[in-house]
């Protein structure tokens, strides 16, 4: 009975699950789903709280049954499935209900601010599962029972980084690698080099300004803990270190997506400025999704340049080891280094890649147009942007001369955000698809009569149609599955990393660290910012 | 430095026969320092958490020798260390060697972040509202020394 009793959390976790995918499916929620534009999900939401819930009742029963013991399944499974369902949770609740609501309240709020928040500072259910995190953390702290699912966060993105590796393309990994390693190892080791420098002109000790350097250079906490052994960090100066690059980078995932969006960057500009400029990998990830989550362009870049800058730190922690060393005589082994430091998740996303590549995921044709996808889901849907350029020119009267037709796929993209047949006929595949395969035909239309002038379309205009058409070419069933757990993943992920970032942690920055740390990172972000600008050209990707 | 002013250079001129233990505290927040890193392996962070320990140990070796160069009353005393959430390792450390007295330094206002010249270790401070009730004997809080500031 005991035993039920520690289990209490999660029989009650996976009781509010399974009741609420029982009252999502028996439509009641349907009006308000609708209201808040979550309607088209209704079936995910129904299926997602009925498996999710049902795993859960499960796991609690067997650990009510049996006493907990030290095996596998015990230590991965058994004992964080409450925090893993809780922050499930909390993923679908943001996604579902929170970002709606923000959206709403924003857009309600613009008549007396002026401007919508969540435009300005990217409040989407990325950002907003990263706030929550934090926010309870710092507040109600992690509860007990929780404790061990949150610690799984670090596997959990691991994966979702190994999945993405079967997004890419040959020719896209070729252009993006070279852009990432120029532009990582340029203001990678340049910035490592500037703050030893900075270390060096304001007499700091070279313990200090070593864990700073790889912090400020490479990936922030990742590279402080990596490094702070083998130069000997004192105590002080990793609390100094820690607090300055987890708040800095905080205030840089809020900035950057919202200095993207004014300087009107595209996806794989934002990408490599966010992988180059931003200290911390998992903000990195935030920034990118908080720039755009609605198709995963802007992560797949931002990510080529994590990999590439965790590859370069086994190549820093060797520069700052052969540095130190010659200041104490201590050698250490390459071993120690370099094969210690490896990240190993990174064979797994070649893996992929590698699979992918191979067309294990997605035979060819499937990139050949043949293939349309109708169905519900973000991978499918026009960004807000478009949504509103496309909404602006027909308020405005802006697209004139269509028949009667396409006019009336062009309101219907703007009702659903995307390409597909009538709600209400999403059950029968066949009507569906039909109508779907209408207005797709009508949207092609509009486009070749604008090319051949019949009828004159702005650029944005036929850039957003153009889009629609692209977003609902079918891709292949497996690589479909992996991009939606991956989404997933990267929301949960940083949802539990959001619960590891804790106030007392921001608050030991200060001191030197924080002044070089800021001159450093300031000087990285600008000019990171304008070479992304001049240097790095649209890449077309899948 | 208050309080081991005030138990050395006060009290056991008082008391010459007192039994005192210096306890200092490796705050187990530490661990969550590392919280934001996911890219490193466990056994990476493991080595960080070593390290921190070992430097956190050898800290404490030096303040332990300052305050015995400092006072001759603390050649007696025993100095152990001790890693753990704050308060309740006060406690518990209190009630395991049966003392009858715990001494506290007086709080300080931190200056982390207006100060560029750095502060010993975490940026943490006794929360007198949890340890309040988990004491096991009366609590001393050190005055301040007007020669520290």
């Amino acid at each position: 009975m005991a035993q039920a009793q520690d289990n209490k959390p999660l029989f009650i976790i996976s009781g509010i699950l399974i009741v609420y995918a029982l009252i999502a499916s028996s439509g009641m929620l349907h009006p308000l789903m609708k209201y808040l534009h979550t309607a088209k999900t209704s079936d995910l939401q129904v299926t997602m709280g009925f498996i999710c819930g049902g795993i859960g009742i499960l796991g609690a029963i067997i650990n009510s049954v049996r006493k907990p013991g030290n095996t596998i399944i015990d230590r991965f499974v058994l004992q964080p499935l409450p925090g893993i369902l809780l922050i499930l949770l909390m993923a679908m609740a943001i996604r579902w209900y929170v970002e709606p609501i923000v959206k709403l309240i924003s857009h309600n709020l613009q008549p007396v601010l002026g401007f919508k928040i969540y435009k300005v500072l990217n409040l989407n259910y990325v950002v907003l599962g990263l706030l929550a995190g934090v926010l309870l953390t710092n507040t109600y702290g992690i509860p007990k029972f929780a404790a061990a699912g949150v610690k799984c966060a670090r596997f959990v993105l691991k994966m979702g980084v190994i999945m993405l590796g079967a997004r890419y393309s040959f020719a896209e990994l070729a252009k993006l690698g070279t852009y990432s390693i120029f532009l990582v190892g340029t203001f990678v080791l340049g910035t490592v080099f500037f703050v030893l420098w900075l270390g060096n002109l304001f007499k700091q000790p070279k313990t200090m300004t070593g864990v700073l350097s790889a912090g400020m250079g490479v990936c922030g906490v990742s590279a402080t803990v990596a490094v702070a052994p083998v130069v000997k960090a004192k105590s002080e100066e990793m609390a100094y270190t820690i607090g300055t690059i987890l708040s800095f980078g905080i205030i840089c995932m809020f900035v950057f997506p919202t200095i993207g969006h004014w300087a009107g960057m595209n996806p794989v500009q934002f990408g490599a400025w966010a992988g180059t400029g931003i200290l911390n990998s998992a903000q990195v990830a935030a920034a990118a999704l908080a720039f755009n989550a609605v198709d995963i362009k802007t992560l797949k870049v931002a990510e080529i340049f994590n990999i590439t800058r965790v590859l370069f730190l086994p190549i820093i922690v060797l520069v700052l080891a052969t540095w130190f060393g010659k200041e104490t005589g201590k050698k250490l082994t390459f071993k120690e280094v370099v094969i210690d430091k490896f990240p190993i998740f990174i064979i797994g996303f070649l893996l992929l890649f590698a699979m992918s590549s191979m067309g294990l995921f997605s035979p060819p044709t499937h990139y050949k147009g043949k293939f349309i996808d109708f169905s519900y889901n973000d991978r499918s849907q026009i960004t807000d942007k478009e949504w509103e350029t496309l909404n602006d020119a027909l308020k405005s009267n802006e697209i004139k001369g269509l028949s009667e037709e396409q006019m009336a796929a062009v309101t219907d993209l703007i009702a659903q955000r995307q390409i597909a047949g009538n709600y209400e006929n999403r059950a029968d595949k066949k009507v569906f698809n039909k109508q779907g395969e209408d207005r797709m035909f009508q949207l092609e239309s509009v486009l070749a009569a604008a090319k051949a002038k019949e009828i004159t379309l702005g650029k944005d205009v036929k850039g957003v149609i153009k889009h629609a058409i692209k977003q609902v070419h079918k891709k292949s069933k497996t690589v479909t599955t992996l991009t939606d757990c991956m989404i997933w993943f990267f929301a949960f992920g940083l949802i539990g990393l959001g619960m590891q970032i804790t106030k007392k942690a921001i608050l030991q920055a200060g001191g030197w660290p924080l002044a070089i740390g800021v001159i450093s990172g300031v000087t990285k972000a600008v000019l990171s910012f304008f070479v992304v600008l001049w240097l790095v050209k649209d890449v077309v990707l899948k | 430095m208050h309080a081991e002013h005030l138990v050395f250079a006060e009290l056991c001129a008082r008391a010459p026969d007192l039994q005192v233990t210096v306890l200092t505290i490796i705050d187990q927040d530490w661990q969550a320092m590392t919280g934001d890193d996911w890219l490193n392996s466990s056994k990476t962070h493991a080595t960080f958490l070593d390290h921190v320990e070992r430097q956190m140990q050898e800290e404490n070796e030096e303040d332990w020798q300052r305050i015995k160069e400092t006072y001759p009353a603390a050649a007696g005393a025993v100095f152990t260390g001790v890693v753990g959430p704050i308060e309740e390792t006060i406690a518990a450390q209190a009630k395991k060697r049966a003392c009858d007295l715990i001494v506290i330094g007086p709080y300080r206002q931190s200056r982390r972040l207006f100060n560029l010249k750095m502060e010993k270790g975490l940026r943490a401070r006794i929360d007198t509202a949890k340890l309040h009730p988990a004491l096991p004997c009366p609590l001393l809080i050190a005055p301040p020394l007007l020669s520290a500031d």
